[in-house]
């Protein structure tokens, strides 16, 4: 962040606290020089703030000496009268002051407007050009605009020249259309923009006074913005004004502060408005971001909102993931909960890394074990099992779109999951896996990997998900305008797109089937825009040269898994942090960009910096999270941390996903599921494809993917009533409790064995722990009333023991601490 | 007890002879809320124009719009049909003789004669969903009542009760069916009172006195603590149960879709059509309407239905006199229900299908797959209705006054639902934001 001037004057004053209280004033410059006010209708926005005080811009009084240069808004805002220069003191009502020095010049010419920098921004602003107005692509009521002014000499052509330029009218601009649209003289759909005394109306009128020019091709051009502050604690209910700066190619820096967007990306934690203006909400602790945008740049302002609770005593710190965690609970003023208790910690663990309940032996084993370092060991065990390697395929498959979109792509699926799966047992290091993935070549039958590329079907695509699922990037926007919420232009969109531009593919002998190959040629991607033809150009780098002869694949994949890569490492910790904690670090998991802000980046960066220093291991990754003291915090919240939904205080629970539930309701129940092709007991995390989705009611309601999309959110996660129905009532569960061999009929059998010793059982089966006291009694209770009624009423007692045991299967499976991860 | 025709290919109901099936839902008159209430009791949390409802009634095949709206009278007699028309009770808007309850209401009605914009596809996408299938995001497109469902889901208060509900039955010609899941996800599917849900819904194995005992148990059993979760998954799974209790322990449900316990004055004013199966669609069953009406009027947003059968590739006119009446009964008893209930404003009805019929009358007296140009008819939600929108041609072969894009039709529906289509957007799954309408603007003759 550059620096504008500011001046600091410690007063010492009596202070009632000891803490140095310190008053800054902050104005847009250029680096090293005083703040500027260049031509009759430059602006400035003051931030009056200091070290440990809130930002006070609007409430501090304004001295202006001498008065005649400059007039200062009770908002900070400063528009210049006349040439000269001037200090501003700033003064609060408990006797803190600072004070700034500003320079007016050349007030009498006026400055020529440049179209694209000064204009544009404004239609932007507006929402004039959004894409639910004249932004979209076939316009709004006959006038377009491009998409968030991308464009602007398409813009220019649609003001000036299009309409027969019955738009702008500069002899009389203030009877121009536009200005009477979008002042509301005239009807328009959109309503009144702006009012006719706004700097933003008298900047069109000047421009149409000037003679409507675009600028000349020599005018300097917009390098990046800033936001001042760039991060800042704010108090809820508190106010931040923000000041952006526009960095120019000729060096200049502009005040655009009342020009640019803002966006709050958490309206329910705090808003924003047109003057830059911050406001925060009452009751809400954590962070939120704001979006500034300004031509095709975007800059971002993150509040973090602390709650202020005392929070000495955390957990004991285990490894880093603890110490960042706790070093941002400590900023907000939120403690943590406790740790959680052995019984909790195995069930979540066995689920989050293994996809399953841990079975009776496992809980009998782990709850007698009194080694101090049982919890690390237990992690070990899972991670080395081969349900760790099915459960992680089954996340893996979905994304990368193991679909089985006809008979002919069975052995190409069951290939893919196999290949995947032992990758993962193998603990292949992720940057190799990933480069096996995108270079590979050769028939499925050599290959498995090469399968990706018959899942996923074009250039496009391929190179969507690649940026998608394996650098955080949504790059699809790009492909027909610059991306809304990042630097990304059709020129990176096609750069990137000509990595894939020579995968080519043949008919193999098996029908169906096709061997992927590098077809030998010049890699290029047409924008379609320029109608140039971009080499293969790396996301944020420059084009390369490829040889012909060489696969640019190769390329792309030694650049993704570089050290260096800044996208690569970030985009896998963050989704595996998301598969143990419920919620992203940057959230949605797969979408991380400069104005998407992580919620934690010391966090992010420690961990992804852990995880390419191992050698990309993902085994590591996860032992080293689970092994965290944050991720083994109870989710029963204190007083304080039970709206967190962003600092990790305590676990986050997580309903179990439909193939999980399935496998634990086959578990509890004694009972298995039969799939089509698959060896019986195969469990439903291990299926390879969504081919099972269509035949099994229980997969498809409770959510599982149909592996369309590169995205985990294809994943529904929400609850409906139609799931709710087919676990209390379906045929499929009756049928699982009353089974034949199954539980309820095993344990009512079990004439030798007193019930108390079967309900242990199936408590611990459920929930990995013994039953209480009061729910022991309400099972045995239940179990004898049952028995008893029989006999009263002459019925069979076997038949009604077996019953009464169907019932409290039933009643244990439809709890909420079986269906969630807690 | 009730009848309502189940899904066939289920296995369960169906006897190989009659495509449908006899369901009891609930057996005993147990006391508490029941879904009607429920379901209005949730919405009357909610702000705006939660009262708005649709109910679609979807013509799989495809009715010949010249044999119903628009009876080509100039045209040659290979086109011209066998019908007469005859005047409504808006001056100077004729419509077919075999449709004279529609006709005498008429002001409470548009016919729209000149819809385009669908494609020779033999399926229900286009007017679910607005859009054709080609180039659909992943996922596919979402239907209107699952954009319904969605949008109803972000507001404060969630109702997890179905937003949208779908009466149809499965349908042997698959892409007629609907219902489908879409990048909006499967929370935001209909729920099918007749569909995958059917067995779900009904007490088999498990009497009323056992499920009582289970729910007690479960009551005992289920201690985890609501505050564990700040996201509300947790707390909705207690809404969900205690409302699938509802359904299973009482007869609300079954009363909201049950025609039976309706005043036999509206049943007959609906009329009977039939129940077997038309063709490869759908029975023509009028008391659908009767049960969307019951549906809407106890909180449901969305109500879909398939009705009849109108591929009608050979007699064409014997057929639409088998149908039109029917239709007529049925659509007439709709509206003014829906008048004599206060509701007509809030609800809109909406009869269509994918395409039009060909201007050329087939060797079989049948007419052929016509995309160029359809028909819709649509009442209430508060539009400016009363008579006729578009023309076609001599020949009613092309729209040459005021074409009706089916998206404008949709830009109508959400705007009647208090719903700018071209400013609300729903996030596919590669988080691009869709608006819900894109190009088209609500039709202006009906605001």
């Amino acid at each position: 962040m550059r620096i504008g001037l500011y001046c600091i004057i410690i007063l010492s004053l009596a202070s009632i606290n000891l803490i140095a209280q310190e008053l800054n004033i902050y104005a847009i410059s250029k680096p090293n020089e005083g703040a500027k006010l260049i031509g009759p209708d430059a602006n400035l926005q003051l931030v009056v703030t200091g070290e440990n005080v809130s930002d006070v811009t609007r409430s501090v009084s304004y001295n202006v000496d001498p008065s005649s240069i400059v007039n200062v808004s009770k908002t900070g805002h400063v528009t210049p009268l006349s040439n000269g220069s001037v200090k501003i003191t700033a003064k609060t009502t408990e006797g803190l002051s600072a004070q700034i020095e500003l320079t007016v010049e050349q007030f009498e010419i006026p400055q020529p407007i440049n179209f694209p920098n000064e204009i544009v921004p404004l239609f932007t602003k507006h929402g004039c050009n959004g894409g639910g107005c004249h932004g979209k692509s076939e316009g709004q009521n006959g006038f377009k605009l491009s998409l968030l002014g991308f464009e602007p000499t398409e813009d220019f052509e649609y003001l000036v020249k299009e309409g027969r330029g019955r738009r702008l009218f500069p002899a009389a601009p203030q009877h121009s259309l536009l200005l009477r649209k979008g002042s509301g003289d005239l009807p328009h759909g959109g309503g009144a923009r702006f009012e006719h005394d706004s700097w933003d109306y008298k900047a069109i009128v000047r421009w149409m006074e000037q003679g409507m020019p675009y600028g000349s091709p020599d005018d300097p051009k917009l390098e990046s913005i800033s936001v001042y502050p760039s991060s800042r604690i704010v108090a809820p209910g508190a106010e931040q004004q923000l000041a952006v700066s526009a960095f120019y190619t000729d060096g200049s820096v502009r005040d655009v502060t009342g020009i640019v967007s803002y966006e709050s990306n958490q309206k329910e934690m705090g808003e924003v408005n047109q003057s830059g203006l911050v406001t925060m909400l009452k009751d809400q602790t954590g962070d939120m971001a704001v979006m500034v945008r300004f031509q095709e740049q975007v800059s971002v302002f993150r509040a973090t909102i602390p709650l202020g609770v005392p929070t000495e005593n955390f957990p004991v710190v285990k490894n880093f993931i603890d110490e960042k965690v706790f070093n941002k609970l400590k900023t907000l003023g939120l403690p943590s909960s406790e740790i959680c208790d052995d019984t909790t910690f195995l069930r979540r663990t066995a689920i989050d890394i293994a996809g399953r309940l841990p079975s009776l032996q496992e809980v009998e084993d782990f709850l007698s074990d009194d080694h101090p370092e049982k919890r690390a060991h237990w992690i070990d065990s899972l991670l080395s099992t081969t349900d760790y390697a099915e459960y992680f395929s089954n996340k893996w498959a979905a994304i990368l779109r193991n679909k089985r979109k006809g008979n002919t792509y069975t052995r190409g699926t069951q290939a893919f999951h196999e290949w995947l799966m032992g990758s993962l047992h193998a603990n292949k290091p992720y940057n190799q896996l990933i480069t096996e993935l995108v270079t590979a070549r050769g028939e499925i039958a050599h290959n498995p990997a090469s399968a990706w590329f018959r899942n996923v079907t074009d250039q496009k695509e391929r190179l969507q998900d690649t940026a998608q699922v394996l650098l955080g990037v949504r790059l699809q926007c790009a492909e027909c305008h610059h991306h809304p919420y990042e630097k990304w232009s059709q020129q990176d969109y096609y750069g990137f797109s000509a990595f894939f531009s020579r995968v080519g593919k043949k008919k193999t002998d098996v029908p169906g089937e096709e061997a992927v190959f590098h077809n030998v040629g010049l890699a290029t991607a047409k924008n379609p825009k320029s109608g140039q033809n971009v080499k293969p150009k790396p996301l944020g780098g420059e084009e390369l040269n490829i040889n012909p002869e060489d696969d640019p694949r190769l390329d792309l994949a030694s650049w993704m898994t570089s050290e260096s890569n800044p996208f690569f490492a970030k985009m896998l910790v963050n989704r595996y942090w998301k598969h143990f904690f419920n919620r992203a670090i940057v959230e949605p998991e797969d979408d991380m960009r400069v104005t998407n802000p992580p919620t934690n980046p010391d966090l992010l960066d420690s961990l992804a910096k852990h995880f390419v220093k191992s050698g990309y291991d993902l085994k590591d990754l996860i032992r080293t999270i689970c092994n965290s003291t944050t991720y083994q915090l109870s989710a029963i919240p204190n007083d304080h941390n039970a709206g967190d939904r962003q600092n990790y205080s305590r676990y986050f629970p997580k309903r179990l996903t439909a193939e999980v539930l399935l496998d634990s309701i086959d578990g509890i129940t004694g009972s298995s599921t039969a799939f089509a092709g698959q060896l019986i007991g195969t469990r439903a995390v291990a299926l390879p494809d969504d081919s099972y989705n269509s035949s099994s009611y229980f997969l498809t309601v409770f959510g599982r993917p149909e592996m369309d999309s590169a995205c985990e959110c294809e994943r529904a996660q929400g609850a409906s009533l139609a799931q709710t129905l087919h676990l209390l009532n379906s045929k499929n569960i009756q049928d699982k409790l009353a089974a034949a061999g199954g539980s309820a009929d095993k344990l009512a059998s079990q004439g030798d064995r007193a019930n108390e010793e079967k309900i242990v059982e199936l408590y611990k089966r459920a929930f990995s722990r013994e039953p209480k006291d009061d729910e022991m009694k309400t099972a045995i209770d239940y179990i004898n009333k049952k028995t008893q009624q029989a006999k009263e009423n002459g019925g069979k007692i076997n038949e009604a023991n077996k019953m009464a045991y169907e019932d409290l299967v039933w009643a244990l499976l439809n709890t909420k601490e079986f269906l969630f991860n807690h | 007890m009730i009848t309502v025709f189940g899904d066939c290919e289920s296995g369960n109901f169906c006897d190989g002879i009659v495509r449908r099936s006899f369901l009891k839902i609930g057996g005993l008159a147990m006391g508490g809320l029941g879904l009607p209430q429920l379901l209005q009791a949730e919405k009357n949390n909610k702000g705006g124009s939660s009262n708005k409802s649709i109910i679609m009634i979807y013509m799989p095949g495809g009715p010949p719009h010249q044999d119903m709206f628009e009876i080509k009278t100039d045209a040659p007699s290979e086109v011209r049909g066998e019908f007469r028309p005859i005047s409504t009770n808006v001056p100077g808007v004729q419509i077919c003789e075999h449709l004279p309850k529609i006709a005498s209401i008429a002001d409470k009605c548009v016919f729209i004669r000149s819809v385009v914009g669908a494609k020779d596809r033999h399926y229900s996408y286009q007017c679910m969903t607005g859009r054709h299938n080609d180039n659909s995001p992943a996922g596919g497109w979402p239907e209107i009542g699952s954009v319904i469902a969605e949008l109803d889901s972000r507001s404060e208060h969630k109702a997890h009760t179905p937003a949208y509900v779908n009466l149809s039955p499965k349908m042997k010609h698959t892409p007629y069916n609907f219902g489908h899941s879409s990048f909006l996800g499967v929370s935001c599917k209909p729920f099918r009172p007749n569909g995958d849900c059917l067995s779900d819904m009904t007490l088999d194995k498990i009497t009323l006195n056992r499920l009582g005992d289970r729910k007690n148990l479960l009551h005992k059993f289920d201690n985890l603590r609501r505050d564990i979760d700040s996201f509300g998954s947790v707390a909705g799974i207690d809404g969900l149960n205690q409302q699938a209790f509802e359904i299973l322990s009482s007869t609300k449900l079954a009363e909201a879709l049950d025609v039976e316990r309706e005043d036999a004055r509206i049943r007959e004013l609906y009329g009977k059509g039939t129940d077997k199966v038309q063709g490869d669609a759908a029975p023509r069953l009028n008391s659908q309407f009767l049960i969307a009406r019951r549906l809407v009027e106890a909180g449901a947003r969305v109500v879909t239905l398939s009705y009849s059968f109108w591929d009608w590739h050979g007699s064409n006119f014997k057929r639409a006199k088998e149908n039109l009446p029917d239709f007529d009964q049925a659509y007439y008893a709709l509206i003014q229900d829906l008048e004599e209930r206060g509701m007509l404003d809030d609800v809109t009805v909406i009869a269509w299908g994918e395409f039009g019929r060909t201007p050329k009358i087939n060797k079989n007296a049948g007419r052929d797959h016509w995309p160029n140009v359809s028909c819709a008819l649509l009442s209430g939600g508060g539009m400016q209705v009363g008579g006729a929108i578009g023309k076609t041609d001599r020949l009613g072969g092309e729209a040459v006054e005021r074409p009706v894009h089916f998206s404008e039709i949709f830009a109508t529906l959400y705007k009647n639902m208090g719903i700018d289509a071209s400013q609300t957007t729903v996030t596919d799954l590669g988080g691009r934001p869709r608006y819900l309408v894109e190009g088209y603007d609500p039709i202006k003759e009906l605001i």
